[in-house]
């Protein structure tokens, strides 16, 4: 059986709210495997980019227990989420949040910057990440000159570059055409196939949920379907 | 690698940064011009002052007061024989100060004597003018400065009746010719005074080898059996003329404080800026895995990057006006060369040195760095969620 890459159980996140409060995730239990290309779908607010921040280190449970490759979320002090998400997590994001100012080329490489990487290193590692995007033509414009979904393309690199361990990406596709979408999830499917890295979505876009292994589906914080596809 | 992304966000960031490394650099430009400038008078007036009036240092009578002239007459000794020593050597010489009065054109002027030996070759003062051809010692030769001359209308070869008062309290008079209007930069040789012979006015005031001041030529020479003589070193004797230096230089000072406030506020409110359009990006790199401490860092290198840059704009675009004004000078105007100040006659060559440049720049680089944390303050309160959605 594989070892399971995030293991959560009875998880909880509540936010302070003038009201007494906002329950994002409620007694979640979910076990992720490694290598899994799996979705959080859901409807708006059931807590879909909320449970991926969690998983991702950004933010803190309020109750329950989360394990991330093998480290206990709720123990790590800022440096130490720092450094996992540094060595071990890649981050998609739906608007791409690339650097405005740094080329693509520097986008790239930023998160090998950010590991101390030698120089050689760093360029074969980002020239390796934009061929697997197929955008190393425009490695020297900056994220202004480029179209949604070569942009798009450039956050998938900049998440692949380090090759991590985890790849969360949250609605990746909300600001892409069908084409673009679509050139987009064949990308990273083929980089799961290829590195067996894990990536999990959150996203309400059929066409990503398509392209998925397993669906779990989240309804106001709490599991209400984990459906795994077979022969996928 | 903090730096490497720095120098790219400062890159980046392209006509912003631009202009606040030209504000800063011109800011820098006018801090070093100025400081130079003062810095170049102290020297000049610290030279002139030692060639004219100081030596490299003087011994000075105990009892002297230099504002109370009615106790001149009692502040002077017979010089101490290892000073006598000295000034036989050549290493130094003798000052005999009193209290007179000339007459130019009849009107009673005040003036302090001054006599130093007409065979000394320590100080500019041409003292060979003083040399009594004549020596029934009917006329005496007397040299005054340009500034004396302008403004009691003498010139050369003019012959005037000049009054004293002896140590015995008898007035006595003498004629003085005017042998020589000496050009000197030093006003407090030249205002007010006249200068003849030592020997003659030792006689003159009933004395017997009697000096006011010693003036050595090095200070090395000072000796131990000083008497009635305490020495002043150069530093001491430029106490007058460095306060005031250091008041113009506080002037200046308050006025380059005023433009750095500005720079600096030019510097905050950019960064303040970046860090409300950067939000997301200060998200991102936390999901990439920066940690607060170091995006804190990042940001204020980024500010501290623009005073390295602004020094550099400042060595390139300051250069010919530092070398300029480090060569040719600057001629202090007409109306201020006026004021008894030592320094001001000839033009002030800027003088830049190695630890003032330094000191200037590390207090811009400390201000911008202040300027450029100040507002970093936000990034420790934000939470990486809401950075990533670009909330604050």
């Amino acid at each position: 059986m594989t070892e399971s890459l995030v293991k959560i159980r009875n998880l909880s996140k509540l936010y302070p709210t003038g009201g007494g409060g906002f329950l994002a995730l409620s007694e979640l239990d979910l076990d992720i495997p490694s290598g899994a290309f799996m979705g959080l779908v859901g409807p708006s607010g059931s807590g879909k980019t909320t449970l991926l921040n969690i998983i991702g280190t950004l933010d803190n449970q309020s109750g329950g227990e989360i394990e991330v490759l093998g480290h206990k979320v709720s123990t790590l002090d800022a440096k130490e989420s720092a450094a996992l998400r540094a060595e071990k997590i890649g981050f998609i994001f739906q608007s791409y949040n690339l650097l405005p100012v740094y080329t693509v080329y520097e986008n790239v490489e930023l998160p090998l910057l950010l590991l101390k990487m030698p120089k050689a290193q760093r360029h074969e590692a980002v020239m390796q990440a934009l061929t697997w995007v197929g955008i190393t033509d425009k490695r020297k414009s900056r994220p202004n000159q480029l179209s949604g979904g070569e942009g798009q393309r450039v956050s998938i690199a900049r998440a692949m570059v380090k090759l991590p361990q985890l790849v969360l990406a949250d609605e990746p596709t909300a600001n892409l055409d069908t084409e673009n979408s679509l050139n987009i999830l064949d990308t990273m499917l083929q980089i799961n196939k290829d590195t067996g890295t894990t990536f999990i979505f959150a996203t309400h876009d059929q066409k990503v949920i398509d392209y998925m292994q397993r669906v779990v589906t989240l309804i106001d914080g709490k599991k209400a379907k984990d459906d795994l596809k077979t022969g996928s | 690698m903090i730096l490497k992304l720095a120098v790219r966000n400062i890159i980046g960031n392209g006509w912003r940064s631009l202009v606040n490394v030209l504000i800063l650099s011109i800011v820098l430009i006018g801090m070093v011009w100025m400081q130079g400038l003062f810095d170049g008078w102290s020297r000049t007036a610290r030279r002139q002052m030692q060639e004219w009036e100081f030596g490299d240092g003087h011994y000075e009578h105990k009892d002297f007061d230099k504002y109370d002239s009615f106790t001149w007459d009692k502040s002077n000794s017979k010089i101490p024989a290892e000073l006598q020593s000295l000034i036989e050597q050549g290493k130094a010489v003798p000052i005999l100060i009193s209290a007179g009065v000339i007459y130019p054109q009849g009107r009673l002027t005040p003036i302090t004597i001054k006599g130093i030996p007409h065979d000394q070759e320590i100080l500019e003062i041409p003292t060979e003018y003083l040399r009594v051809e004549d020596q029934t010692g009917i006329i005496l030769p007397a040299v005054i400065g340009t500034r004396m001359a302008r403004s009691t209308h003498l010139e050369e070869g003019d012959i005037l009746t000049m009054r004293w008062k002896d140590i015995h309290g008898a007035y006595n008079a003498y004629d003085i010719q005017i042998t020589k209007i000496m050009d000197t930069p030093v006003p407090p040789v030249d205002d007010s005074q006249v200068w003849v012979d030592f020997t003659h006015l030792n006689e003159a005031k009933a004395l017997q080898n009697s000096a006011t001041h010693i003036v050595l030529k090095d200070d090395s020479d000072i000796v131990k059996n000083e008497q009635d003589f305490r020495f002043i070193t150069i530093d001491e004797s430029m106490q007058g003329t460095d306060a005031l230096i250091d008041v113009k230089r506080l002037s200046g000072n308050l006025l380059f404080a005023l433009l750095l406030f500005l720079a600096m506020i030019a510097i905050f409110d950019t960064q303040i800026l970046a860090i409300f359009k950067r939000r997301r990006e200060i998200g991102t790199m936390i999901a990439l895995g920066m940690t607060k401490r170091q995006i804190v860092k990042l940001f204020t290198i980024e500010g501290c990057l623009y005073s390295v840059f602004a020094a550099v704009a400042t060595s390139i675009l300051g250069l010919p006006l530092f070398i300029y004004f480090g060569v040719s000078g600057y001629k202090i105007p007409q109306e201020m060369s006026n004021l008894s100040i030592a320094g001001t006659a000839e033009p002030i060559k800027c003088y830049y040195s190695p630890s003032m440049l330094l000191s200037t720049f590390i207090l811009v680089l400390l201000i911008t760095a202040l300027a450029s944390w100040m507002p970093t303050y936000r990034i420790a309160r934000m939470k990486a969620t809401d950075a990533l959605l670009g909330k604050v």
